[in-house]
C-alpha cells in the first residue's frame, strides 16, 4: 500500500515537471517584462526582470533556454502556466530564431515587482550585517550552475565568498573543492549530458577564487564521468562542492 | 584728422598686444613638456559651448621639473603630451590639429611610435597621423598572444586573423601581427587623466560580470577595480604610469619610484568637469545641481551606486526645471538619462549576467557610478560600438574604414560571443586582447562622462566627433526612438557634466 502511494506520487510529481528546451518569448508589461516558454503546445511563466540579487536570472533572446520547472499552483501569470522551482540554463550558441519581443496587451500585466524598470527606488543595501554562522564544524557549499556553464553567478559568488570567510575563521585545516558536471532528463526522454572537462573547470575556477581570497590548504578533485539524471532534481547536481573542515 | 587717427590705430593694437601678453602670462593653453609654466589651482578653458573648469586640489602646480610634464623617454614626450589641462586632461582633434598646422607635424605627441598611424610611414606626412589628426587615436600595440604576469602565454579560446589593414602595421613585417613578436595594433582614445579617484574606486575580489577573481595592485596585493584603460589592462595608477612612459614615452631606462609616485599624486589631485555654459552661465551655483563643476568633484565621494531614485548619478536637476532654456533642458537631459526606459538588448557583460536579454531599463543602469557614470563594476561592456554590424564604422565592405577589422574564431571548446556567434569581425576586439575570452571581445571598460565639451571625438576609437553623434549612435543601437528635442535635451545634460 505504501510502495504504491510512494509509485503514485513519483508519477505525479514527474507529471507536474517540465523540462525542456524551447525560445523564451519576451512580454513587455506596464512595469517590467516577463519571460515565457512555449511548450507542447502551452504558454509557461518563467519569471520576471529584476536585479541580479534576484533568485531568477532571466533567460535571452537570440538563445534557446533550457527549462527546469514544476508546475505551480495558482493562476496564469503573463499568460502563462507559472513554473516553480524553477531552474533556467541559457543555451550558449547563438540562435537567431529566439527573438520574439511581445508588446503590452491590455489585462496582462506582471506580478508586482520589489523593483521596477528604471532606477531603483531603494538606497542599495549598505553592507547588510547578516549575524555569523556559528563555527558548527565541518560544514558543506555548494555552488550550482546553470547547464554546460561555468560562470559563476551572483549566488554563486556569494557562496564561495561564505565558504571563504568560514574557513578563515574556523582555521580549516583542509578545504576540500569538487566538481561535477550531470545529467539533464527531458519530459520527452531525451537525455542532456554536460560537456567533458566541465567538472574539472568548475573546480579549478572555484579553488582558484578561494585561493584568491586567501586561503591555501586547498585539495580539487572532480569527477569526469556526469552525474546521473532524474528529470526531477537536476539543477541540484550541477555544482561544484566545498568542504571546510576545521 | 588722420595723425589722430593713426595714433589712435597705434594705441589699439598696443592695447591689443599687451592684452594677449597678459592672457599669454597667465593663460597656458596647450602646455609642452619641460615649458616650467606654472598651473594655478583653480583654471578655465574655452570648450564646446562654454567653459572647463581645472580643480587643482593641491593647489598651485610647478610643472618645472615635474614628471607629468617632463620628458622622460627618448622621443620627447611627456604624459602632459596626451593630457591636455585643457582638453579635459586627454586631447581633442581641433587641439591635435592646431598643434600639427603650429608645429609641422614635429610635437612629440606625433611621436612615430604611436601618433602615426604605424612607426614605418613617413612621419612628415599628415596621412600618415590620420588616425590621431582625425579620431583622436594612438596605436597601442599589444602582443599576441597576451601574457600573464610571469610572461607566460595566456590560454587563448579565439584565433585572429587581420582582414583589413588600412594603416599597415597590422601585416607589417616588423610590427604586425606575423612579425618575430606578434603584435596586434589597435587605435584608443587617451582616457582623461582626472577625477581619478572615482575611476580608480571600488575593488572587490571577484568581479560580478565574469565570476573571476579582480586583478590585484602589486604593490599592495589589494584587488582593484579594474575600470582604468579600456581593456582593464593596468591595475594601478602607478604600474599605468610606468607603462606609459616605457611605451609611450619610449623610455629606455624605468623612471624612479619618486618620478611615478609624483605622476600619481598629480593625477590624483586634478578635477576637470565644465563650469559655465555660454547662455547658461556658471553651471556649479549653490541651489543648482549637486554634481556640476569641479569643486563637487573634489568634494564628493567616490563609489556610490547612483542607479536609484535616493542618490541619482549625477544628483538632482529638478531645481533646474522650469527656468530659463538652457537649464530646462539640461534637467529634462538628466531625466532621459535617468528614467527613459529603453530595451537594452545584446550587450555583452549587461545582458548576460543574470539580468536577461533584452532589459527594459535606462541609461544609468550601465552607466551607475555617481558622479562619473561609469560601470561601478569592473566595467568591460560590449555596447556594439567595435564589433560588426553595429559597429560606428561604414556598414558595407564598398565603404573603407580608418579602422584595421580583425576576423576572430572562436574554438569549438570555448564558449561563444554571446550575440555575435563563433565569427566575429571586429575594429577592436577591446578586453579579449587581454582575457583571450571569446565571450569580452568588443568589450570596451566604460569611462567617465566629465569633461565631454573639451574632448571630442568620443568613444574609444574616436567615431562620434560630437555628443549628437554619440546620442545618435546610443539612438540607433537600442532603438530607442529619441525625438530631436530629447536628443538635444541629452547633448545638452552631457555637455554639462
Amino acid at each position: 500500500m505504501r510502495l504504491g502511494l510512494f509509485l503514485l506520487g513519483a508519477v505525479v510529481a514527474l507529471g507536474q515537471q517540465r523540462n525542456f528546451i524551447s525560445c523564451p518569448i519576451v512580454r513587455d508589461t506596464k512595469t517590467v517584462p516577463c519571460f515565457l516558454a512555449e511548450y507542447d503546445g502551452e504558454l509557461y511563466y518563467l519569471g520576471i526582470q529584476q536585479d541580479i540579487t534576484n533568485e531568477f536570472h532571466p533567460p535571452q533572446l537570440k538563445h534557446e533556454v533550457l527549462v527546469e520547472g514544476r508546475v505551480a499552483d495558482g493562476p496564469r501569470i503573463c499568460g502563462g502556466i507559472p513554473l516553480k522551482p524553477i531552474s533556467i540554463s541559457v543555451v550558449k550558441e547563438v540562435n537567431l530564431a529566439c527573438n520574439t519581443l511581445l508588446p503590452p496587451e491590455p489585462g496582462i500585466d506582471a506580478p508586482p515587482a520589489p523593483r521596477g524598470a528604471g532606477p531603483s527606488s531603494a538606497r542599495p543595501n549598505v553592507a547588510a550585517s547578516t549575524p555569523r554562522p556559528p563555527l558548527t564544524g565541518r560544514q558543506e557549499f555548494t555552488v550550482l550552475y546553470q547547464f554546460n556553464d561555468d560562470y559563476l553567478e551572483y549566488a554563486g559568488n556569494a557562496v564561495v565568498n561564505a565558504a571563504a570567510a568560514y574557513a578563515k575563521r574556523s582555521g580549516a585545516a583542509n578545504v576540500k573543492v569538487s566538481g561535477y558536471r550531470a545529467t539533464t532528463v527531458l519530459s520527452n526522454g531525451d537525455r542532456l549530458v554536460e560537456k567533458a572537462g566541465l567538472a574539472e573547470k568548475r573546480a579549478q575556477n572555484i579553488a582558484t577564487l578561494l585561493r584568491g581570497l586567501g586561503l591555501s590548504n586547498i585539495v580539487v578533485e572532480w569527477k569526469d564521468g556526469p552525474e546521473p539524471g532524474d528529470g526531477q532534481s537536476d539543477p541540484s547536481r550541477r555544482r561544484v562542492t566545498v568542504v571546510v573542515t576545521p | 584728422m588722420r595723425r589722430l587717427f593713426l595714433i589712435c590705430i597705434f594705441l589699439l593694437g598696443l592695447a591689443l598686444a599687451l592684452s594677449a601678453q597678459y592672457q599669454n602670462a597667465f593663460k597656458v593653453t596647450w602646455i609642452e613638456p619641460g615649458s616650467g609654466a606654472v598651473l594655478p589651482e583653480s583654471d578655465a578653458f574655452d570648450s564646446v559651448e562654454g567653459t572647463l573648469g581645472v580643480l587643482n586640489a593641491s593647489g598651485p602646480v610647478n610643472t618645472e621639473g615635474h614628471p607629468f610634464f617632463t620628458p622622460l623617454g627618448t622621443n620627447g614626450r611627456a604624459c602632459v603630451n596626451c593630457h591636455q589641462p585643457t582638453y579635459g586632461m586627454s586631447v581633442s582633434t581641433s587641439g591635435l590639429l592646431q598643434r600639427w598646422r603650429l608645429t609641422d607635424g614635429k610635437d612629440p605627441v606625433f611621436a612615430a611610435f604611436d601618433g602615426s598611424n604605424c612607426p614605418e610611414l613617413p612621419q612628415n606626412k599628415e596621412s600618415s597621423h590620420s588616425l590621431l589628426l582625425k579620431r583622436g587615436l594612438f596605436r597601442i600595440p599589444l602582443s599576441w598572444p597576451p601574457r600573464n604576469a610571469d610572461g607566460s602565454a595566456k590560454p587563448v579560446e579565439f584565433t585572429i586573423e587581420v582582414v583589413k589593414d588600412p594603416t599597415g602595421c597590422n601585416t607589417s613585417p616588423q610590427y604586425g601581427l606575423k612579425s618575430a613578436e606578434p603584435t596586434i595594433s589597435v587605435y584608443r582614445r587617451p582616457r582623461p587623466a582626472a577625477n581619478l579617484k572615482y575611476v580608480i574606486s571600488g575593488g572587490r575580489p571577484m568581479v560580478l560580470k565574469t565570476g573571476m577573481l579582480a586583478d590585484v595592485d602589486p604593490e599592495t596585493g589589494k584587488p582593484v577595480g579594474m575600470n582604468l584603460m579600456s581593456d582593464a589592462r593596468e591595475p594601478s595608477l602607478k604600474t599605468q604610469a610606468l607603462s606609459a612612459i616605457m611605451g609611450h614615452e619610449e623610455a629606455r631606462v624605468a623612471p624612479s619610484r619618486q618620478q611615478i609616485e609624483r605622476i600619481v599624486e598629480y593625477e590624483s589631485q586634478v578635477y576637470v568637469a565644465q563650469s559655465a555654459h555660454i547662455f547658461g552661465g556658471p553651471l556649479a551655483v549653490e541651489g543648482g545641481p549637486p554634481s556640476l563643476g569641479p569643486v563637487a568633484l573634489r568634494d564628493h565621494r567616490a563609489g556610490v551606486l547612483g542607479d536609484n531614485d535616493c542618490d541619482p548619478v549625477f544628483g538632482s536637476f529638478d531645481s533646474w526645471k522650469g527656468t530659463d532654456y538652457y537649464r530646462a533642458s539640461v534637467a529634462r537631459g538628466a531625466d532621459i538619462f535617468m528614467y527613459r526606459q529603453f530595451w537594452l538588448r545584446d550587450a555583452t557583460h549587461i545582458n548576460t549576467i543574470g539580468l536577461g536579454n533584452p532589459l527594459k531599463r535606462t541609461c544609468a543602469t550601465c552607466h551607475n557610478a555617481q558622479m562619473t557614470g561609469q560601470d561601478l563594476s569592473a566595467g568591460w561592456v560590449d555596447v556594439g560600438t567595435m564589433n560588426y554590424p553595429t559597429w560606428t564604422e561604414p556598414s558595407t565592405w564598398a565603404e573603407s574604414s580608418e579602422l584595421p577589422v580583425f576576423k576572430i574564431t572562436c574554438k569549438r571548446d570555448a564558449d561563444p560571443h554571446p550575440y555575435l556567434g563563433r565569427v566575429i569581425y571586429t575594429t577592436d576586439p577591446g578586453r579579449a586582447l587581454i582575457s583571450g575570452r571569446c565571450v569580452d571581445v568588443g568589450s570596451i571598460v566604460m569611462q567617465q562622462l566629465r569633461g565631454l565639451a573639451a574632448r571630442a571625438p568620443y568613444f574609444a576609437n574616436g567615431s562620434a566627433k560630437s555628443l549628437r553623434a554619440v546620442v545618435d549612435f546610443y539612438d540607433r543601437r537600442f532603438d530607442m526612438k529619441l525625438s530631436d528635442e530629447e536628443k538635444e535635451d541629452l547633448i545638452n545634460f552631457l555637455g554639462a557634466l
